[in-house]
């Protein structure tokens, strides 16, 4: 899989392998529906005190739950996007491999950001990875629910971290 | 005898002070990038890459870092925005 910015500035990746493609057409995932419990994480309380995790939950979290749904439609509607590009791999490598193109428009980035971000969150909560499965370098057991859970966080990462590259050469806010 | 005007003035100021301080604390969570949370701190708080880089050491030495202190409703705004962003975030009252 490549990144790189198209000559208009957006981000895009290019000869993404069929399974890396169905991975990230996951992102669409409502985290609610698909990871109930992990996605308990993504709405924590602000306080140790009673009356105003209260009050949080009933005039902050609808609106932050409406955000993070209305990210997740942005992000679903990119993902219709995504196409088979039998011509780039051929041009680059020669081979004739399957590699689907993404490119993302540029202000839809942070709520790329966010959403992968969620996803990661609910499901290492649903699967209880910690701190040294997330950091560990040897080879994830994909034989199981955990270390494909773990691949999966860990994609998702890589593709954060290609997304924060072009965001670092923003101005900030 | 004083107008009431006179007399809003100062119990405006003691509300004010008794709100001071409220904390706004991040806490440690192996799973976000620290990439992505010195962007975040950069996009809410317009920190230097210095200022990001000590909160970052902070909540990864000690668990957590103190972000912002002040009045109670800009504490609260700022935690929602840190909670947008999903990163763990609470609020506390000053000892």
């Amino acid at each position: 899989m490549i990144f790189e910015l198209t000559p208009s500035g957006n981000p895009c990746f290019s000869g993404i392998h069929p399974v890396l493609a169905d991975l990230l057409r996951a992102v669409a995932t409502d985290p609610w529906e698909r990871y109930p419990e992990g996605s308990k994480r993504l709405l924590p309380s602000p306080s140790a005190e009673e009356d105003l995790c209260l009050d949080w939950q009933d005039h902050v979290q609808p609106g932050l739950r409406h955000q993070f749904d209305s990210d997740r439609k942005m992000i679903a509607d990119d993902l219709k996007t995504m196409f088979l590009d039998l011509e780039k791999v051929r041009e680059d490598s020669g081979d004739e491999g399957e590699g689907f193109r993404l490119e993302i428009p540029r202000d839809h980035a942070e709520a790329w950001l966010t959403t992968l971000n969620a996803l990661r969150l609910a499901i290492a909560s649903d699967h209880d990875l910690g701190e040294r499965e997330l950091a560990a370098q040897d080879p994830t057991d994909l034989s199981s629910d955990r270390g494909s859970a773990l691949m999966q966080v860990n994609f998702y990462a890589l593709v954060q971290e290609c997304l924060l590259q072009i965001m670092e050469d923003e101005p900030g806010e | 005898m004083a107008s009431p005007d006179l007399l809003e003035t100062p119990e405006t100021d003691l509300k004010e002070e008794l709100d001071l301080p409220w904390l706004v604390v991040v806490h440690n969570d192996p799973v976000n990038l620290m990439s992505y949370v010195a962007m975040v701190f950069r996009k809410i708080f317009g920190w230097s890459r210095e200022r990001v880089d000590k909160h970052m050491m902070e909540v990864h030495t000690k668990g957590r870092s103190v972000v912002w202190s002040g009045g109670r409703e800009q504490a609260e705004h700022y935690v929602q925005l840190l909670h947008a962003s999903l990163l763990l975030a609470t609020l506390e009252k000053s000892r």
